[in-house]
C-alpha cells in the first residue's frame, strides 16, 4: 500500500500536472482527437473487410495479420515506452521486501498508456463482431486473449530494452517471418491467426494465452531479481565510449568543433538517437501518398509528402535546437564562441542529413519522374528554408531536454506553445504556395523550380539568415538560460 | 577589472541582491562568503551575464557584459553542472574548451600535466563519459577546464564542495600559489578556512547586501567565525 501511495504522489506531483491550464486543455483535446480517430479507424475496419473480401470472414482476415500488429506494437514500445525500473533505487534500502518491490515495479508497468492498445485497436473490432452475431462469450475470449498477448509484450519489452541484441533479434525475426511468407514457404501469420480462430470457436482456450504471459512475467522477474543491486540492472548501464574523433571533419574549421559534438551527442544519448531513427521512418511517408491514385492530382498533398520524405531530420532535430544543449547551455553562453558558428554547425548537420535522405529517396522515381522532381525540389526547400524556420521554432521550445531518457508520448506538454504551433504555417503552407501558384499559372515544372528555388535562395543567403537568427537567439538568451536551469 | 554599479536583482518582488558598488581589481583573489540564499550565485551569474540585473550594470574591462561579448575571451568560470558537457569524455571536453580558447593540443597537454596529482589517476584515460564520473571528479574536471587558455579572470562557485579532503588541500595549494600572478580569482565558499587561505580580500554577503568587505589579515578567520556562529 505504501508503494502505491508513493506512486500516487509521483504521478500527481509531476511537473506535467503543474503545466498551465490552457496547455492541459489543448493536450486533452489532442489526446481525445487521436483516441477518437484510432477508435473510428478501428471500428470501420470490420465493415470494410466485410464488404470487400467476400470469400473470407473478416475475423479470419484480421487474425491472419494480427501477428504483425504484435510486431508493430513491440517496436513502438521499444522506441517510446519508458520503463519504470530506475525509480527503485531510492527504495532499495527501505524496509520493503525485494520481491515486493519487483512485483510493484512490474505491476506498475501494466498501468502504462501503451497497454490501452487492445482497447483502442481490438475493442472496436470486437464490438463490430458482436453486432455481426458472434457469440458474446466467443468475442470476449478472443479479445481477452489479445489483451493477454499485449501484456506479454509489455514484459517482453523489458528484456528487449535492456539489450540491443534482442532488438536486432526481433527485427531479424520480423524480416524472417515476412520473407518466409513472401516466398510462400511458411506463413507464420496464418498460423497465429488460426490459433485465434480456434479461440473464437472454443472460448475456453483463451486460458492458454496465460502461459506466455506468466512465462514472460517470471522471466523478467528473475532478470530483475538477479540485478537487484545498485551496480547491476537497475541503474542505467555505463557504456564504454562510442564515437571517435571524426578527424575527417576537421576541414570544416570552427564548424567542425560543434559538428563533432553534435555527432557525439546523437551517438551517445538515447533521445537524439531516437530522433534520428524516427527521421528515417519519415522516408517511407511517401509510400502512403505516392502509391494512391486519388492523391495524384491533389498538389498540396504531394508537396506535403515530398517535404516529409526528406525533411524528417530537419523537423525533428531542428525543433529542439538549442534544447539539445540545455544541459551545458551556461557553458556555451560564457565560452569564447561565436553564436553564429554554433547555429551554422546545426544548420550544416541538418543539410547534410537532408542530403543523405534525399539520396535514399531516389527510388521514388518508381512513381514517376514528376514525383522525383517534386522530392528534389522539396529537399532543396528543406535544406535552404525549413532549416532556418525550424531553428526559429526551436528557440521557442523552452524546456530542458533530458538527453539520456526516452521521449514519452505527449511528454512535451510544456514545450507546446501557440508560437510553435504557428511555426507550422511557414513550414508547410509556404512550400505549398511556392509550388501550387506557379504550377497552376504556368506549369508543374515552374512549380518545381519555384519550390526548389526558394531553397536555393536560402542556401545562397545563409550568412544573412544566420546573422538574423543569431540576433534573435541572443535576444532570448537570458530567458532561455533561466528556462533550461529548471 | 570588474565594476558593478547599483546592481540589484528582484525575483517576484523579493530583492535577492542589492549592491551599490563593487570593484574587483586585477590580480585580486576575491573571496565571497555568506549563508545559503545570501546571493552569492546570483552575483556570479550577473558577472557572467547569465541573468539580467533588475537595475544597474556590470562592466568587465570597461565593457558592459550584457552589451558586448568581448569579455568572454578573458574570463572563464565554473559555476555548476551546466558548465560540463556530460556526454563527452574528460579529454574531449578539455579539447573542446581548448579549441574555443585558442589553445593548441600541445599547449593543452602541457597545461594538464601538472594536474596529474590533483586528478589522482581517476580522470584521464578512463574511457568514461563525464556523466558517469562521481560528483567530486566532475568538479575537478570543470575546475581545471576553467583555467585552460590562461584566462585573466576565473570565477568559481563553491570550488571546494564535493571534493575529498586531499583534493581540497591540493586545490587550495594550487589556487593560493597561482602560477599566473596577474590572474584575478573570484571564488565563493562555505569553508571559511579555505577561503581565507586562498583569498586576499573577503566580502561577506547577507540577504543580498554586502555587510563586510575586508582585506585578509591574520584576524580575518576569527572575525568570520564569530559572525557565522552568531556572536
Amino acid at each position: 500500500m505504501n508503494l502505491f501511495s508513493l506512486q500516487w504522489k509521483e504521478t500527481f506531483r509531476a511537473p506535467q500536472w503543474e503545466a498551465k491550464m490552457s496547455i492541459k486543455i489543448i493536450m486533452t483535446l489532442v489526446t481525445i482527437y487521436f483516441l477518437g480517430s484510432f477508435l473510428f479507424g478501428a471500428s470501420v475496419v470490420y465493415p470494410i473487410l466485410n464488404q470487400k473480401i467476400l470469400d473470407r470472414e473478416p475475423l479470419e482476415v484480421f487474425n491472419s495479420i494480427v501477428l504483425y500488429f504484435f510486431f508493430v506494437e513491440l517496436i513502438i514500445r521499444f522506441f517510446l515506452q519508458q520503463l519504470p525500473v530506475t525509480n527503485i533505487q531510492s527504495l532499495i534500502l527501505l524496509p520493503f521486501k525485494k520481491q515486493k518491490i519487483i512485483h510493484h515495479v512490474l505491476l506498475k508497468s501494466i498501468f502504462s498508456g501503451f497497454n490501452l492498445w487492445p482497447f483502442i485497436i481490438y475493442l472496436p473490432f470486437a464490438i463490430s463482431m458482436v453486432k455481426d452475431d458472434y457469440l458474446g462469450s466467443a468475442v470476449l475470449a478472443w479479445w481477452t486473449s489479445l489483451l493477454l498477448v499485449t501484456l506479454s509484450i509489455n514484459f517482453i519489452n523489458y528484456i528487449i530494452n535492456k539489450n540491443n541484441f534482442f532488438f536486432v533479434l526481433l527485427l531479424l525475426a520480423l524480416a524472417g517471418v515476412i520473407a518466409l511468407d513472401g516466398y510462400n514457404y511458411f506463413d507464420l501469420g496464418a498460423w497465429v491467426g488460426k490459433a485465434f480462430d480456434k479461440v473464437v470457436k472454443e472460448p475456453v482456450l483463451f486460458w492458454a494465452f496465460l502461459i506466455p504471459l506468466i512465462g514472460c512475467y517470471s522471466l523478467v522477474f528473475r532478470y530483475l531479481k538477479k540485478g537487484f543491486y545498485l551496480d547491476a540492472g537497475l541503474t542505467k548501464k555505463k557504456k564504454s565510449v562510442q564515437g571517435g574523433d571524426f578527424k575527417a571533419l576537421n576541414f570544416l574549421g570552427n564548424n567542425a568543433l560543434f559538428l563533432k559534438n553534435d555527432l557525439r551527442m546523437i551517438i551517445r544519448n538515447i533521445r537524439p538517437r531516437q530522433t534520428v531513427l524516427m527521421s528515417f521512418l519519415f522516408l517511407f511517408y511517401g509510400l502512403i501518398f505516392f502509391s494512391q491514385d486519388i492523391y495524384s492530382d491533389q498538389a498540396y498533398v504531394l508537396v506535403f509528402a515530398s517535404l516529409f520524405v526528406t525533411g524528417g531530420f530537419t523537423m525533428t532535430f531542428g525543433n529542439y535546437v538549442p534544447a539539445w544543449d540545455s544541459s551545458c547551455y551556461k557553458l556555451l553562453m560564457t565560452q569564447n564562441l561565436a553564436y553564429k558558428d554554433y547555429l551554422l554547425s546545426k544548420w550544416n548537420l541538418m543539410v547534410f542529413v537532408t542530403a543523405v535522405l534525399t539520396i535514399l529517396s531516389l527510388p521514388y522515381v518508381y512513381f514517376g519522374w514528376n514525383i522525383l522532381a517534386l522530392i528534389l525540389a522539396g529537399a532543396l526547400f528543406n535544406m535552404g528554408l525549413s532549416t532556418w524556420i525550424t531553428l526559429l521554432g526551436g528557440l521557442m521550445n523552452k524546456s530542458p531536454m533530458k538527453l539520456n531518457v526516452k521521449a514519452k508520448a505527449f511528454e512535451n506538454t510544456q514545450a507546446f506553445s501557440l508560437n510553435q504551433f504557428l511555426m507550422i504555417i511557414p513550414k508547410l503552407i509556404v512550400p505549398v504556395l511556392l509550388y501550387a501558384v506557379p504550377a497552376a499559372l504556368i506549369s508543374p515544372v515552374a512549380g518545381y523550380f519555384s519550390l526548389g528555388g526558394g531553397g536555393v535562395l536560402g542556401i545562397i543567403f545563409k550568412n544573412q539568415l544566420a546573422d538574423w537568427t543569431t540576433k534573435l537567439y541572443i535576444k532570448q538568451k537570458h530567458e532561455t538560460i533561466e528556462a533550461f536551469n529548471k | 577589472m570588474i565594476q558593478a554599479t547599483q546592481i540589484s536583482k528582484v525575483y517576484n518582488g523579493i530583492t535577492v541582491l542589492s549592491v551599490d558598488h563593487l570593484t574587483i581589481s586585477k590580480a585580486e583573489h576575491f573571496g565571497l562568503v555568506g549563508n545559503n540564499g545570501a546571493g552569492k550565485t546570483t552575483l556570479f551569474s550577473l558577472l557572467l551575464d547569465l541573468i539580467q540585473p533588475t537595475t544597474g550594470a556590470v562592466t568587465n574591462h570597461g565593457v558592459n557584459v550584457a552589451a558586448s561579448e568581448s569579455w568572454k575571451k578573458t574570463t572563464a568560470a565554473f559555476i555548476d553542472d551546466n558548465f560540463l558537457i556530460d556526454y563527452l569524455t574528460p579529454e574531449e571536453y578539455f579539447e573542446f574548451v581548448a579549441q574555443l580558447r585558442k589553445t593548441s593540443k600541445e599547449a593543452l597537454a602541457a597545461f594538464l600535466a601538472p594536474f596529474s596529482d590533483f586528478f589522482n589517476d581517476e580522470i584521464l584515460n578512463q574511457k568514461k563519459y563525464i556523466r558517469d564520473f562521481s560528483k567530486g571528479n566532475q568538479k575537478k574536471i570543470g575546475l581545471v577546464a576553467a583555467f585552460i587558455g590562461d584566462p585573466s579572470m576565473v570565477i568559481l562557485d563553491e570550488p571546494f564542495a564535493n571534493l575529498d579532503p586531499s583534493s581540497q588541500f591540493k586545490l587550495k595549494t594550487f589556487l593560493a600559489n597561482e602560477t599566473n600572478k596577474e590572474r584575478t580569482l573570484v571564488i565563493s565558499s562555505h569553508d571559511l578556512n579555505h577561503v581565507t587561505d586562498v583569498c586576499n580580500r573577503i566580502v561577506l554577503l547577507e540577504k543580498g547586501e554586502i555587510i563586510r568587505d575586508i582585506p585578509k589579515t591574520p584576524k580575518t578567520l576569527k572575525e568570520l567565525e564569530a559572525y557565522f556562529s552568531g556572536q
